[in-house]
């Protein structure tokens, strides 16, 4: 009996052990695969986009109210209003600028200026698109129709979404593109008298 | 290249000659040139370069053929499948991408995703599935929706200084419409090939781009914050703007305004 019980045990032990061995042999096959199995993750460029993306999102639609004295014949308002109306950014302009206007911002980059042209018509305009309405005339056709007022341009060029939310225009004042006088500048460009 | 810079043509554009007008004529001259540089176009050169990259690099078409596990005869239906996700890479990756892994394989360091080098190399890796239907599988695994929807987002976020997004320019309902003398070109509608024509020359900037390079010009023009090459959002633009593509031919170099 107990020499049975000593050969029984003997040859569980062996089991055992050997059980082991092939535990670790199978552990050191899984380790050894994973460490040297086609990991590519970390070599190829992925570098992060959403903070970027986060930090330059679109404030949501805001109503603006037209300061007094915002639309003016003030001459140099108008050729404010005209200039950004018809120019890109700083950095594209030759030439003189008008009175309050600047090529550069306080950072010293290129100031951005309105572009509209891109999408709109307008009397003089040179390359125009038309993704925008047609702007000629707009005084007679819009304002002294009564179907426009002073509030719903400004409104519109501060931020068009307020009036129609799957708009295709810029948004420039929710933006800070542009500063209340700017905005006040071009709508006095396109309801004054060209 | 002097004048090809100031031809306003594109293949949109010629497409659009028709409806748009007197505003986009074009000289006879200007015209021959066009056509000259349809069937010569200068991109064949950095095509070249690349293909000798890839010599160098990654053991050429057949090193690239062994390394995603397929025959040479499968290369180009499996190149004109990509962005998709690859489990060795953890993430849906571009062809660009995939080039880095097999470079570092190489134990090269792999080439920036916005050096020339790699525009050429993964310029000439996607004309291999030049005449394949483009056929990314947007529904193949969780990865790839994940990306699709990512990038349907992404193309729909209006930001930047202008409040724009890329729908802002690019939605159905404008396509045509005339920017500042640009047509707009769709980029959305089901079967649109767009997608399966770049890499591209631009003559505009007299070298060859990729999609998501042009994808940058258009952020950095309407002031939206540039998103880097390789990020997630961006691959995700390509797998939305390559899903419209899918079944059109690819046709690669393309040649643009
Ligand atoms: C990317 C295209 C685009 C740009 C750039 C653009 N607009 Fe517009 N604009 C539109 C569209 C489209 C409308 C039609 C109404 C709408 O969808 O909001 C519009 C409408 C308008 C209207 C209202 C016309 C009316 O009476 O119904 C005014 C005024 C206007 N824009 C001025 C401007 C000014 C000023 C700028 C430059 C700061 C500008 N737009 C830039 C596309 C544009
Ligand atoms: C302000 C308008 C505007 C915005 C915003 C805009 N695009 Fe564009 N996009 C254009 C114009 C105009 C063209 C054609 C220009 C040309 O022919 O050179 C164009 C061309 C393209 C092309 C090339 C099409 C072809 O024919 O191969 C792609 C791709 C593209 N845009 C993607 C995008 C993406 C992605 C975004 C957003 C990140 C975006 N665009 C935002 C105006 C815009």
């Amino acid at each position: 009996m107990k020499i049975l019980l000593l050969e029984d045990e003997y040859s569980l032990r062996i089991s055992i052990v050997e059980f082991l061995m092939k535990k670790t042999i199978m552990i050191s096959l899984l380790v050894s695969t994973s460490l040297f199995a086609a990991d590519y993750s970390s070599v190829i460029e992925k570098p992060n986009a959403s903070e970027l993306i986060q930090k330059d999102l679109l404030p949501p639609a805001k109503v603006f109210t037209m300061p007094s004295n915002c639309v003016t014949n003030d001459k140099d308002s108008i050729a404010r209003g005209a200039f950004i109306f018809h120019n890109l950014n700083g950095g594209k302009v030759k030439g003189k600028l008008p009175k309050g206007l600047a090529k550069k911002n306080a950072n010293g980059k290129s100031k951005q200026y309105g572009n509209c042209v891109a999408c709109h018509n307008i009397e003089g305009a040179v390359g125009a698109g038309n993704i925008g309405p047609d702007l000629t005339g707009y005084k007679a056709i819009f304002v002294d129709s009564g179907v426009r007022d002073n509030q719903f341009v400004y409104q519109k060029i501060a931020d068009p979404r307020v009036e129609n939310a799957n708009t295709h225009m810029t948004v420039n004042l929710t933006t800070k593109l542009f500063n209340e006088q700017e905005i006040c500048d071009m709508t006095s460009y396109i309801v004054s008298e060209r | 290249m002097k004048t090809g810079i100031k031809i306003a043509l594109s293949i949109t554009l010629l497409s659009s000659l028709s409806f748009a007008g007197e505003q986009f004529a074009m000289s006879d001259s200007d015209r021959a040139m066009y056509t000259d540089m349809l069937e010569n176009n200068p991109a064949d050169l950095m095509i070249s370069n690349g293909e000798e990259l890839l010599e160098e690099y990654c053991g050429g078409d057949a090193g690239v053929a062994a390394f995603f596990n397929i025959s040479e005869d499968d290369l180009p239906a499996y190149i004109a499948g990509f962005p998709r996700y690859l489990k060795e890479f953890k993430q849906v990756v571009t062809v660009s991408q995939a080039l880095q892994g097999l470079m570092s394989k190489n134990t090269h360091k792999p080439f920036k995703l916005k050096s020339s080098d790699m525009f050429d190399m993964s310029a000439y890796v996607k004309t291999l599935a030049n005449g394949e239907k483009s056929n990314i599988d947007v529904n193949a695994d969780k990865y790839i929706k994940e990306a699709f929807v990512l990038g349907e987002k992404t193309y729909m976020t209006a930001r930047g200084g202008r409040g724009l997004s890329c729908n802002s320019c690019h939605s159905a309902d404008i396509v045509g419409a005339v920017l500042r003398t640009q047509p707009l070109p769709d980029l959305t509608s089901k079967g649109v090939a767009v997608a399966a024509t770049w890499p591209a020359y631009r003559m505009t900037k007299s070298s060859l781009r990729t999609l998501p390079r042009r994808f940058q010009g258009c952020m950095k023009n309407a002031l939206l914050k540039v998103i880097p090459l390789g990020s997630p959002e961006m691959v995700a633009l390509e797998v939305y703007l390559t899903h419209e593509a899918k079944g059109t031919e690819v046709a690669i170099p393309g040649l643009k305004r």
